[in-house]
């Protein structure tokens, strides 16, 4: 019998989800909207220095957003010389590749880009879940069918964590917060050796 | 991750730097050069003053031994209010040392030196041995061949010669394939007294950068500092 509780009581502890994990409640009655405001206004240029950091290796660029319409930006990374080595658009759930250098076209590392600035940028991703902490709130959310959470701290988007189970996989982390305007984000992959670091012009 | 995964991040890695720095090589080269053409209207250049351009071009080169300038840039794409702002400086010593500096709003330099190339990306410093790399071995020749004064060269690049506005326009357009995806053509801009005022750098899409020059110096003495990592 005892045999069989310490059992069960490992299945529970395993199976539990990365916010039980983490000490939230599930607060299921009250689901309110998430909204990352750091890429909201249309009549900005977002504009960051960015370096990434890819298996040991680093290279710089310059990245710009703008928000185009609702649910609809466009992303484009350049190097420092202001050539382009990669230009997307994403619209609803539309994701068009306007360039891409011929070297990094790869589908892999295409879909890697996608997912981590699909969760950068999107504005209003649809809640499924809500967990809270004191004046802490975890919010789930399904980008591209991948579980992503929502961190606030009274009302401020802080980060967004996807995962697996309980696992952590990919951070999202908005820093030097300035009202809607991030100026400092690190988005840094757990399995894989890849950090991409943002700086405000 | 495996070996084979690791090779995608490695590759473009290289490559993006290599853009970079073909491109800043190219505007650096013209920068470095001095002419002096009489400009009377906004046409085409008749083939005489498109030789004598070259030719003075070729001679300011074997005069040059150093430079010192500033620089600003500004990207141009479409979709955005503004241009992106730049801005740094340059230094060139003869035959080979250069170092393109971005001082505002990033701190971001590309230096040759001693047949490596060495970055410094806000104090992370990284280097690459030139003579290890076939396409890298191709840069540094043309930088030999820039600094002899031959960067007229009709096989790499389609040229047209331009009068406007009291200018001399000159167009390049890469012949190389792999070149041409990134930049479709160079606009070298140089004003009536010869120095090279701007250069424009499109890309196929039409959005383009845009780098002017200013507090130019020539044959001033430069320390080793000027060309520290």
């Amino acid at each position: 019998m005892r045999i069989l509780l310490s059992s069960l009581l490992f299945v529970v502890v395993g199976c539990a989800s990365y916010p039980v994990k983490n000490g939230y409640i599930l607060t299921n009655d009250r689901l309110p909207a998430i909204t990352n405001p750091y890429f909201s206004d249309c009549s900005i240029d977002y504009v960051y220095k960015a370096n990434i950091e890819a298996f040991d290796k680093n290279f710089g660029g310059i990245l710009a957003i703008k928000k185009l319409g609702e649910a609809h930006h466009r992303l484009v990374y350049t190097t420092e010389m202001g050539n382009t080595i990669f230009d997307f658009t994403f619209k609803e759930e539309a994701f068009k590749i306007n360039k891409i250098l011929k070297e990094l076209d790869r589908k892999i590392l295409v879909n890697i880009l996608r997912r981590d600035f699909s969760a950068l940028i999107l504005e209003n991703p649809e809640v499924e879940k809500t967990f809270e902490k004191e004046v802490k709130m975890l919010q789930n959310a399904s980008i591209l069918n991948k579980k992503h959470y929502y961190f606030t701290e009274n009302g401020q988007l802080l980060k967004i964590i996807r995962a697996k189970n309980t696992t952590e996989k990919v951070v999202v982390l908005f820093q030097q917060i300035n009202g809607n305007e991030a100026k400092d984000i690190l988005i840094e992959h757990k399995n894989i050796k890849l950090k991409i670091n943002l700086k405000a012009f | 991750m495996t070996k084979s995964k690791t090779s995608i991040f490695v590759i473009p890695a290289a490559c993006a730097e290599l853009v970079s720095v073909k491109a800043g090589i190219f505007i650096l080269l013209f920068g470095i050069f001095l002419s002096a053409t009489t400009i009377t209207a906004q046409t085409k250049m008749s083939t005489t003053d498109a030789d004598a351009l070259r030719k003075k071009v070729k001679i300011q080169a074997e005069k040059t031994q150093t430079v010192k300038s500033d620089f600003k840039q500004y990207k141009h794409l479409d979709f955005l209010s503004n241009d992106i702002e730049s801005k740094g400086k340059l230094a060139f010593k003869a035959p080979d040392m250069v170092k393109w500096e971005y001082t505002e709003p990033f701190a971001y330099a590309i230096l040759f030196k001693n047949q490596t190339l060495y970055i410094n990306d806000n104090g992370n410093k990284s280097n690459m041995d030139l003579g290890s790399n076939k396409i890298f071995k191709q840069l540094n020749e043309l930088i030999t061949s820039s600094i002899r004064g031959d960067m007229f060269d009709e096989e790499q690049f389609t040229i047209a010669y331009f009068n406007k506005d009291g200018d001399s326009v000159v167009h390049f357009l890469p012949k190389d394939e792999q070149f041409a995806e990134f930049i479709q053509a160079f606009h070298i801009t140089f004003n009536d007294t010869g120095e090279v005022d701007k250069v424009k750098m499109i890309e196929p899409s039409g959005d383009y950068t845009q780098i002017l020059f200013s507090n130019r110096s020539l044959n001033q003495t430069l320390s080793d500092a000027d060309f520290a990592q």
